[in-house]
């Protein structure tokens, strides 16, 4: 692999978001994702291969690592910074269409909750292996999640639920998604959430943290 | 028992670095390096910002159905489901709470993540919950002495939104305890704003009991809380 690519993997692993972050403290003074993947394009390397060989894979570990409980939630939030001051050099690629996405994810914290931290999580991890996220945020309905199916058509569906009281809002969106959208695939998660329940409320996956579902959005588009 | 209202400063509520590093996950010794300066500029912040408020009003009028799980304060009924009515059925009266750690808190952790300052934001956010816990802590031991003065006891407190109670039981919480003092207000869907606030229930009486929050007390299967605080 390349060895900026390298270089660039590894300030995503480790959070080193540009040159005058001061954390990793060993990499302190070093060129961060920002200049590194801005150095890619200067040489030439194409986004996808910047994405494909440096980002997504750099994600995949961070999300791996936080499965282990190797890392808490705020290195996982420096390298989701991290990435995304790299994948702000990749976005002009996106909008001209020379660059693809692997698909479209909706997600939102259902209504009546406003737990957001997890569904966070979860929607930079996404990002971070290369689909567009739409955020409906939190206390979202079932008309939120209609109007942004009706707008994004074919997109998958992530609920999140924090609430042992707000899953029931969560099976009421699953049931009216599943209503007009027989084929969408919806996937599940929050502490409350279980592979059971995903089940009895007909969603296709739940996972217990980020790295499940974008290992599920993987298989969906291999 | 009268109606008591409380301010509080953030240096009343004794919140530590060590404590919001514990709640992130960390254990002792390992590595927080990362945090432990931001948890430490946050709490100090929120010293400055916060409008730490809290209230509770007592209400002598109630009673319980057995059949439905329900409590009724005056005409109002609440649906408490089970868990709850449990805890609360021998009470001779309840005190309804709220609380809150204002609304500049709020406004900065949406700022935060709104300006991709992530990590900031998080911090703000879990800073922003143990100060309404804080809160709430001193106002129910407030409480608690109250009630020893007149030879009673309290029942921990609970929230709509968890033990099977549903968050919409807010919305005929509010129509008793309306919630300006605490400037906190309800949205269509029975959520607060500012989001860094709590409500509850308090049963008092002379055969109530406090028990602490177990998962032994809920009937989900397989839930995460379960697992994690099973080890």
């Amino acid at each position: 692999m390349n060895e900026i690519l390298e270089r660039l993997a590894l300030c995503i692993e480790f959070g080193k978001i540009n040159k005058t972050s001061p954390y990793p403290p060993n990499m302190k003074g070093q060129d961060g994702a920002d200049e590194l993947a801005k150095l890619a394009l200067n040489e030439g390397v194409k986004p996808d291969e910047i994405l494909e060989n440096a980002l997504i894979p750099a994600m995949e570990i961070v999300g791996g690592k936080y499965s282990r409980k190797e890392i808490y939630v705020p290195q996982m939030l420096m390298s989701a910074k991290a990435m995304n001051s790299a994948l702000a050099h990749i976005k002009p690629f996106f909008q001209s269409g020379e660059t693809k996405r692997k698909g479209k994810f909706i997600i939102g914290t259902v209504a009546g909750d406003l737990h957001d931290i997890g569904k966070n999580l979860v929607a930079m991890m996404i990002e971070g292996g290369g689909w567009e996220v739409i955020d409906l945020g939190v206390d979202a309905g079932t008309d939120k999640f209609l109007k942004a199916i009706n707008e994004h058509p074919g997109a998958v569906i992530g609920l999140s639920a924090l609430l042992t009281t707000t899953m029931e809002n969560m099976k009421n969106t699953v049931s009216a998604i599943r209503e007009k959208h027989a084929d969408l695939k919806i996937l599940v998660g929050g502490a409350p959430v279980t592979t059971d329940y995903c089940k009895k409320i007909g969603a296709d996956f739940y996972s217990p943290d980020p790295q499940g579902a974008v290992n599920y959005l993987k298989q969906l588009v291999s | 028992m009268k109606d008591k209202k409380f301010q509080f400063n953030v240096s009343d509520l004794k919140l530590s670095v060590s404590q919001v590093e514990r709640i992130i996950g960390y254990k002792e010794g390992e590595d927080s390096g990362l945090v432990t300066g931001l948890i430490g500029e946050v709490i100090e912040e929120a010293s400055q910002i916060c409008s730490v408020k809290a209230e509770y009003a007592i209400f002598q009028d109630v009673r319980f159905e057995d059949r439905g799980k329900m409590i009724f304060i005056g005409n109002i009924d609440f649906d408490i489901k089970g868990i709850v009515y449990q805890q609360l059925k021998k009470s001779e009266s309840v005190a309804l709470f709220l609380c809150t750690a204002g609304p500049e808190i709020s406004r900065r952790i949406s700022n935060s993540m709104n300006e991709g300052d992530l990590l900031k934001g998080y911090v703000y956010d879990i800073v922003g919950s143990e100060i309404v816990e804080a809160a709430a802590d001193l106002m129910q031991s407030n409480l608690e002495g109250e009630a020893l003065n007149e030879g009673n006891k309290i029942t921990n407190r609970y929230s709509p939104g968890y033990c099977g109670w549903d968050v919409v039981g807010q919305h005929k919480m509010f129509r008793l305890l309306n919630g300006e003092y605490c400037g906190v207000r309800l949205t269509e869907s029975a959520l607060m704003n500012p989001v860094k606030s709590a409500s509850g229930i308090i049963g008092i009486g002379k055969n109530v009991k406090f028990n602490p929050y177990t998962c032994e007390m809920c009937n989900m299967k397989g839930c995460t809380y379960k697992k994690f605080r099973s080890g």
